[in-house]
């Protein structure tokens, strides 16, 4: 008796280890260290991704042609169609050919996800069903209790072996996210400093600017680019008066300088709804709005995202 | 007479179990630590929204410190919104880590009794009459992370077969995935969680023996660590979907 319950201690012992191995940090760096002592090819994330369903940062698309503004349909498809051109050709076949797809147009997987999301329920479990395929978006949302569930809630339910195709669904659905922003502004509003490493016109040197600047008289209203939550809304003497909206899928946008501010930590956000009223708060040279737009790797151009781009100031006007 | 066929699967069987047996003082521990460490990295995992939270108010009030002086303003964007997942994600591995430090490691330290359920009777009752924070918090938060950590790996083994065999058994893979992985949990609980939790209380009274009897000592030594294990404790129930393996 006591040899057989032996037996079924060190089955249940091996289970243990064998989840250790792909659910802790230690595991993760064992894994790391026996692909690089054998030379093989490793699948394991960076160790902080694994808080966050695998989502790694990644290389960003080449900035969109202006065309019209992107349905949330047609931005999936966009971001979807960028995370696949990061795969191996066979795997981009496989991909296709499960979803019925002959082409790697936007489109087609804009118009395949739209579909998916109706029968589905939700944008996470339609992209999961086009990385991984439907039998495990099917399992996962089973076994995650519903259509709501998140990408990270959605990916815990796989086994390891769909650990980089979930990176992958990550990233269509950040890119996805990030191309349906809107512009926090009227059109009309001029590009008074661009993203990059420029000359700061108050704190002297170079210095990245994490954003753009858009010069906007006071009080003008400012919009939510996208749904979200409120995750911030401060005051400093640097950035002034800021909103920080979390998209999800690793998407958030910062608005500074603002004159007031109309939202609290912890609300709810329509896209387009007015969170805040443009200023000139903070460490600023004049009334403008400074927008910046985070992805998981860290600020990304908003410009890049932008389907019409918006006038430019001539070269040389900066605004901190 | 045996037929010559069937003798040696019985006899390697009871070879492996042999051996098996005389190597629990290695497996034993090594188990209950792995079971935890899980447990502990699935609470972490949900309690992202928590650290996010703490991570923005903390930034915030930094950025409003930092922005006072022209020195210091810099330091704004050194910190900034776009860090937050960043540093988000650090204080969960952080936080696990010291979790796997509290509850995890000790568990290598474990020695099997032939009488555990009396240990473990005589141990909550004291633990019951004579409460420390120790005595209470420890045990509680490691029985919370175990049964995390079995539904983790239920639903590891269930992924794990189903999609194995879903090829060779079609839907009949889906049932029989089901049924492994309630086994398996069920086991767990069983067989090695509840091992974890007499570890845990063995350890905390252990302690809380040697804690000098002073005044609210019994309550304050042990209350920083109890304050981190709590909400993972709380995060490792929710993170622990046991209806779900019947669903």
């Amino acid at each position: 008796m006591r040899r057989a319950r032996s037996l079924a201690d060190l089955a249940l012992a091996a289970l243990c280890l064998w989840a250790a191995w792909y659910h802790t940090p230690p595991g993760a760096l064992l894994r790391t260290a026996f692909a690089r002592l054998f030379g093989a090819r490793s699948a394991t994330p960076a160790l902080l991704s694994y808080y966050g369903a695998g989502a790694r940062p990644f290389q960003l698309a080449e900035p969109l042609p202006p065309r019209a503004a992107l349905s949330p349909g047609a931005a999936l498809g966009l971001g979807a169609q960028s995370a696949l051109e990061r795969t191996s050709p066979a795997d981009r076949a496989q991909v296709l050919a499960r979803a019925g797809l002959r082409s790697l147009s936007a489109d087609a997987l804009g118009d395949w996800l739209l579909r998916e999301v109706r029968l589905q329920g939700s944008r996470e479990s339609a992209v999961l069903s086009l990385f991984c395929g439907e039998e495990a978006a099917r399992f996962a949302r089973e076994r995650a209790g519903g259509g709501r569930a998140s990408l990270e809630e959605l990916a815990r339910q796989l086994p390891p072996r769909y650990a980089d195709r979930v990176a992958l669904a990550a990233a269509a659905l950040t890119l996805g996210t990030a191309y349906a922003l809107a512009w926090p502004l009227p059109d009309s509003a001029q590009v008074t400093s661009l993203f990059g490493v420029r000359a700061h016109p108050l704190l002297g040197g170079r210095r990245f600017h994490s954003g753009i600047d858009l010069g906007v008289s006071v009080g003008t209203p400012v919009r939510a680019a996208a749904e979200g939550i409120v995750r911030r809304a401060s005051d400093d003497r640097v950035s002034g008066r800021l909103v920080l909206l979390d998209h999800g899928s690793g998407v958030s946008t910062v608005y500074c300088h603002n004159d007031a501010l109309l939202v609290a930590p912890g609300d709810a956000v329509a896209k387009g709804q007015v969170i805040a009223l443009s200023g000139n708060s903070g460490l600023s040279t004049g009334p403008h709005l400074h927008y910046q737009l985070d992805l998981p790797q860290g600020p990304a151009d908003p410009l890049l995202f932008r389907a019409a781009r918006p006038p430019q100031l001539a070269a040389g006007g900066t605004e901190p | 007479m045996p037929m010559p066929g069937t003798a040696p699967p019985a006899g390697a069987l009871d070879a492996a179990a042999r051996l098996a047996d005389r190597l629990r003082w290695f497996f034993l521990p090594l188990a209950l630590c792995a079971l935890v460490a899980v447990g502990v990295h699935t609470a972490a995992d949900v309690v992202g929204e928590l650290i996010l939270g703490m991570v923005d108010a903390a930034d915030a009030a930094f950025d409003g410190l930092a922005a006072r002086w022209t020195l210091t303003a810099p330091l704004v964007d050194l910190v900034g919104p776009s860090q937050r997942v960043f540093f988000a994600r650090g204080v969960a591995l952080l936080w696990e880590l010291v979790a796997d430090w509290l509850l995890a490691l000790p568990m290598l330290g474990y020695d099997e009794r032939a009488d555990e359920v009396k240990r473990f009777r005589e141990l909550a009752a004291k633990a019951w009459g004579r409460p420390t924070t120790l005595r209470v918090v420890h045990p509680l938060a490691t029985g919370a992370v175990a049964l995390a950590g079995s539904c983790a790996v239920g639903r590891l083994l269930e992924g794990t077969l189903h999609f194995s065999l879903r090829g060779a058994m079609g839907s009949a893979a889906d049932a029989l995935a089901r049924g492994c992985a309630l086994a398996a949990v069920l086991g767990l609980v069983g067989f090695i969680a509840w091992r974890a939790v007499v570890h845990a209380l063995v350890r905390a009274d252990a302690r809380s023996d040697r804690i000098p009897l002073r005044r609210g000592r019994a309550f304050t030594v042990g209350l920083p660590g109890a304050l981190l294990l709590l909400p993972l404790a709380l995060a490792a129930l929710r993170a622990a979907p046991l209806l779900s393996f019947l669903r």
